[in-house]
């Protein structure tokens, strides 16, 4: 690590002012366990950390009127995990539940995790997964992007150097009736090799009418993959397959392909499988 | 399970055999135990190495001028200043005329991660930055990574400075084996098996990072040095010879060690590093490792390549193993040739194979130096020949387990000696294998994609290194002027729980409530003379001779006793802290009072009694040097292990899920069943690690890609199964006084095989290169539906495999019978 100089605004407005006033040197830390890791090792060496901890606008869920749900940028895993949420919206708190250890989820946050951009994280997958909206708050104001537009690269956002993720937010109950997430990862702490994500909207007599798969791990960003609504499990897996474009022959791509397959095809079989609001 | 003895009634009952709760628990669990890391001396500065980045390259310039010039920076070294100032060190443990280890790498780097300079700083960030400002100019030069390139003729020379006893090249040293014909047993047999098996390089992953604090006093000139190390002697008679100053002006001091495995079983650059800054400061000197420097630089599982095979006659009797073993032992080791030595001797048990034809050429490669790991060569050598064992049963009809029970030892008389020339004194091996076999259910049917697999090995108890003619361990004792006792030993406890073991044979032996006895914490100025904890020597070695000192102690208390009770000494017993005379356990005299006469009331003494209470005593074991054709008897006794595992599957992600596992063994007489149970949960979870996800993971240019614990795929806790079946069948020693025998690594050698070959039986697949990761079972099965096989090999019968497919286009060794023309030119073969 390198001295730096810690900051603790109260208003989201602050931190951006701060982001702004201290230039390239300055970064966003919220739960730190990404950031930490790289400034242990001198990968990164910020003179200013504008920390989020003491803005409470930042975390916490809330409800819209439409029924989306706003989640602080700022709530950890654990609060996510303790969040009882209706329907799919759920499956947030158990992908934050099953992922790193105790001590990460306690300090570890959502939108780290987004601004992170790690392709083997979870969240990333989940957002794209469900079709999120990400909400921003920079010096020139609010914007609001859909999570696939907001991950461009492996470990790049649309985020301006002084931009601010303030918000996560889940489309409104109806818009899935199912939502499934499967990872695969070595061991329980590990970080997925891969994931899918199937959501399901069926019409009035249950008939699949919107199926979107999302596939992470195995690309820079998560893929949404184009498929009939009616699509099952293998059906679903090769067009995964053929989506990720994964061709080159070593056995680490390879695997990959096949991880892809067999995920793709756990979420889509199980998401038919499911009745109801799940 | 515990000796069983007549003894006066009143009398506490003996501890040995009990589970008596580890006196080290309470300050591992409250986090008050210290460790190095903890140290904080006054004036202390911290020192930092610079690694180099690149496995092999000449060495153009490391200018350390302008780290000086960073704010913080006291001091800062590299090679060149060195030379010709401190020794190199290196030769004691491998019959090198000179030493091979440097400080700091001076015209070469060997791999990634070797030392090039050092920075001491008032903090360990300024040392850091110091790091960072050093200059260094390396001129890059191929890397060599695989041990069998290694030996190629137009290989890139590696240590270029040593001249070694083979010629020029990367070979190292070489060994081999001669026992028996092994040509005829080929001729004769019923099925030979072949196969070529390549093992993984597994780090000790120890928790605690290497590290220590050196503080020379220039008073007195004398070095203190604490260090996170599993032999005090061996790091201060090596660090003395390198500083070429006296012994005596040398102390190494052990505080709480968080584990070791055989990673810390000797000197380490750092060590010297620190001392030598101390020594130029007159200050005291941190030099923490890193967790990434820990794995680029600490020792690591020798890799091998085995061209293995092994002759059965009809009935399943094995009758022959021949192997060429490629050794990969790093660019330089201090024990690593060694390993595969014991590794072989020891790796043949538990079978008396008649036959034994075994050549190794033992070789550098431009990676992390190898080294001692929990097994010492037998996981390596038991994963080889336990396979061969299965593929041999298979092919002749028979069934693996009856195979197993026809050929473990199990002779009519003991001691019973081995071709090889292992002298057993006692097992129960053959109950233990039936024992792990029925708690599986061995014979049941096996669900789609579930298998279950044996494997069996013998691991030695301490051992008479080839190369260091010696196998002691010593203590002392002192009866304190309360009746407390403190037990003086040199051999640190890094997990073993030295401080409990040795109170439950102290307390059994004088009498003395095991509250009272404390462990000292290792220091070389206080403690015995002893070689150091590995090679499952602890309760056996060390625990002898602690039997031996408590019973010289005991003689000393019970002649002042006779003297003032006015009895004969053979009259007298002890027990509850109180000598009295036999049959009247309430009378008698405390201990207390003894010690307090011994030391403060002398004249009270027996005639001639030389005053205060202490006993020393060392045990070297009563074993044999290793003879010229590989045979000898190098271990005092042998553990008996028998492991048997059922595993599941997953077709489609590849996923090994150990689903039952059940380990029989036989350590003899056990001391304390909590802490022998918890060495075989450990060795087995390293041995699940070996087989499953760990290994160095190398680019071609010998970077190490997974030098951290986030890509190092060691074991967690929910990897490993409930091992509820782990169950003791023991046959005690009969040439260790007590009947014990090691315990810390026979948890870990059956493991790797035992898995694989549950692995063959629920895929069919055979895989002869570890670890047997998720991927490569998933690119295997598929593999294998692809063909319409019924067996494959992974990864021999893969499209892109590049090595020797058929046991007709195996290399020969180097080495071979030729050994001896000292003239030898591989260039010419
Ligand atoms: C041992 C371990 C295991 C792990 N296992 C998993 C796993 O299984 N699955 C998984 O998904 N993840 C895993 N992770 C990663 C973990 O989820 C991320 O570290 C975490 O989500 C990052 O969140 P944070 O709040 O700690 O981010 P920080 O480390 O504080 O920040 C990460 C990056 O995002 C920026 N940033 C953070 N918040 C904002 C914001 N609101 N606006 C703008 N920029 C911001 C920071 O500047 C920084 O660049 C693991 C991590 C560890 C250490």
């Amino acid at each position: 690590m390198r001295p730096f100089t810690w900051l603790t605004p109260e208003t989201t407005e602050e931190a951006v002012a701060l982001l702004r006033a201290h230039g390239e040197g300055a970064r966003v830390i919220a739960g730190g366990q990404t950031l930490l890791l790289a400034m242990k090792e001198r990968l990164v060496g910020p003179s200013h950390l504008v920390s989020l901890a003491r803005i409470t606008d930042l975390a916490g869920i809330t409800t819209e009127p439409d029924g989306a749900l706003v989640v602080g940028a700022a709530t950890t895993y654990a609060a996510l995990t303790r969040a009882e949420l209706p329907g799919w919206q759920r499956r947030l708190s158990e992908v934050a539940g099953d992922l790193a250890d105790r001590p990460v989820r306690n300090r570890g946050t959502i939108g780290g995790a987004l601004c992170a951009a790690d392709p083997r994280f979870d969240m990333p997958a989940f957002a794209v997964g469900v079709d999120a909206e990400l909400r921003i708050s920079g010096a020139a104001g609010e914007r609001a992007l859909p999570a696939h537009e907001f991950l461009v690269d492996a470990g790049r956002t649309a985020l301006g150097q002084d931009e601010i993720l303030t918000a996560v937010v889940l489309p409104p109950l109806p818009t899935w009736d199912v939502v499934v997430f499967e990872k695969f990862r070595h061991r329980v702490f590990d970080a997925a090799i891969a994931s899918a994500v199937c959501a399901l909207r069926r019409e009035d007599h249950g008939v699949p009418a919107s199926l979107r798969i999302t596939v992470a791990g195995a690309t820079p960003t998560p893929t949404v993959v184009l498929v009939d609504a009616a699509a099952d499990g293998a059906a679903a897996a090769e067009s995964a397959v053929a989506a990720v474009r994964l061709d080159s022959s070593d056995e680490a791509t390879r695997y990959r392909r096949e991880l892809v397959h067999t995920l793709v095809r756990r979420v889509v079989d199980r998401a038919h499988a499911q009745q109801g609001s799940v | 399970m515990t000796e069983t003895q007549a003894r006066p009634t009143g009398v506490a009952p003996r501890l040995v055999g009990t589970s008596v709760p580890r006196k080290e628990d309470l300050a591992l669990l409250t986090g008050t135990a210290r460790f190095v890391d903890d140290i904080r001396l006054p004036g202390m500065v911290h020192a930092r190495i610079l690694r180099s980045d690149v496995a092999h390259a000449r060495v153009r310039t490391v200018d350390t001028a302008p780290a000086l010039e960073v704010p913080g920076v006291l001091d800062a070294m590299a090679g060149a200043e060195l030379v010709g100032k401190v020794k190199p060190w290196g030769d004691l443990m491998q019959d090198l005329l000179v030493g091979d280890h440097f400080p700091f790498a001076t015209d070469k780097v060997l791999y990634q991660g070797q030392e090039l300079a050092a920075v001491v700083a008032e903090t360990p960030h300024q040392a850091w930055d110091g790091c960072e400002a050093v200059r260094v100019e390396l001129e890059e030069l191929p890397a060599v990574v695989d041990p069998e390139e290694a030996l190629s003729p137009t290989a890139p020379l590696i240590q270029e400075q040593i001249l070694y006893e083979f010629g020029e090249g990367n070979v190292f040293d070489r060994y081999k084996v001669r026992v028996g014909d092994f040509a005829a047993a080929e001729a004769e047999a019923a099925v030979v098996v072949r196969q070529r098996f390549a093992t993984n390089k597994q780090a000790g992953a120890a928790l605690e990072p290497h590290g220590c604090v050196a503080d020379y006093d220039s008073f007195t000139g004398v070095l203190t040095l604490y260090s996170s190390t599993q032999s005090i002697y061996m790091v201060r008679d090596v660090l003395a010879d390198v500083l070429q100053i006296p012994r005596t002006k040398v102390r190494v001091l052990v505080p709480a060690v968080g584990a070791g495995f055989g990673s810390k079983a000797q000197i380490f650059a750092h060590e010297v590093i620190a001392s030598l800054f101390s020594m130029r400061l007159g200050r005291p000197v941190k030099l923490m490792l890193p967790r990434a420097d820990v794995f680029r630089a600490g020792t690591t599982r020798n890799a091998q390549v085995h061209y293995a095979e092994l002759a059965m006659a009809a009935d399943g009797t094995i009758t022959g193993y021949r192997d060429y073993i490629v050794h990969n032992t790093g660019a330089m080791s201090v024990w690593g040739n060694q390993v595969v030595h014991i590794g072989t001797n020891v790796g043949m048990l538990p079978y008396a194979i008649p036959n034994v034809h075994v050549d190794s050429d033992i070789v550098h490669t431009t990676t992390a130096p190898g080294g001692p790991l929990r097994g010492f060569g037998i996981p390596q050598a038991i994963w080889v020949k336990e396979q061969l064992v299965d593929m041999a049963a298979r092919e002749l009809g028979l069934d693996p387990l009856a195979v197993r029970e026809r050929n473990v030892i199990d002779p009519a008389e003991f001691p019973y000696r081995t071709p090889m020339g292992h002298v057993i004194d006692s097992t129960s091996i053959k109950r233990c294998l039936q024992t792990c076999a029925d708690a599986i259910g061995w014979d049941a049917p096996r669900a789609p994609y579930e298998g279950k697999g044996l494997a069996v090995s013998m691991k030695y108890t301490s051992a008479r290194h080839p190369s260091l003619d010696t196998d002691l361990s010593a203590v002392r004792l002192r009866l304190e002027t309360d009746g407390t006792v403190t037990i003086y030993s040199s051999d640190v406890s890094h997990g073993q729980g030295h401080a409990t073991m040795l109170a439950q044979i102290v307390a059994d032996g004088l009498g003395v409530g095991i509250e009272k006895v404390s462990l000292a914490p290792p220091d070389s100025m206080t403690a015995p003379f002893g070689l150091g904890t590995y090679a499952s020597r602890g309760a056996a070695v060390l625990g002898t001779a602690c039997r031996l000192a408590t019973q010289r102690l005991r003689d000393k208390v019970l002649a002042i006793a006779a003297h003032v009770l006015e009895v004969a000494p053979e009259d007298l017993d002890t027990g509850n802290d109180r000598v009295f005379v036999k049959g009247l356990p309430d009378t008698g005299i405390y201990l207390e009072i003894i010690a307090a006469t011994a030391a403060y009331r002398t004249h009270q003494l027996p005639p001639g009694f030389e005053p205060t209470l202490e006993a020393v005593a060392t045990y070297d074991t009563p074993t044999e040097r290793e003879a010229p054709d590989g045979r000898g008897n190098l271990s005092v006794t042998y553990s008996g292990a028998a492991h048997a595992a059922h595993v599941r599957v997953d077709p489609d992600t590849g996923r090994i899920t150990v689903l039952d596992y059940a380990m029989a063994h036989d350590t003899g007489t056990v001391i304390n069943p909590l802490i022998v149970e918890g060495q075989h949960h450990g060795g087995f979870a390293m041995g699940l690690g070996m087989v499953l996800s760990e290994d160095y993971v190398y680019d071609e240019q010998g970077r190490l890609l997974n030098a951290s614990f986030k890509d190092y795929l060691a074991v967690t806790a929910t990897d490993v199964p409930e091992l509820s079946k782990t169950v003791e069948i023991p046959a005690p020693s009969t040439m260790i006084p007590g009947g014990q025998k090691g315990a810390g690594e026979s948890g870990t050698g059956p493991v790797p095989a035992a898995i694989g070959n549950a692995v063959f039986d629920a895929t069919g697949i055979r895989f002869t290169t570890l670890p047997i990761t998720p991927q490569r079972m998933l690119v295997a099965l598929r593999e294998k539906e692809r063909r319409g096989v019924e067996t494959l090999r992974y990864p021999d019968d893969m499209p892109d495999f590049r090595g020797p497919r058929q046991h007709t286009d195996w290399p020969s060794p180097v080495a071979s019978d030729a050994d001896l023309d000292l003239d030898f030119d591989w260039e010419d073969d």
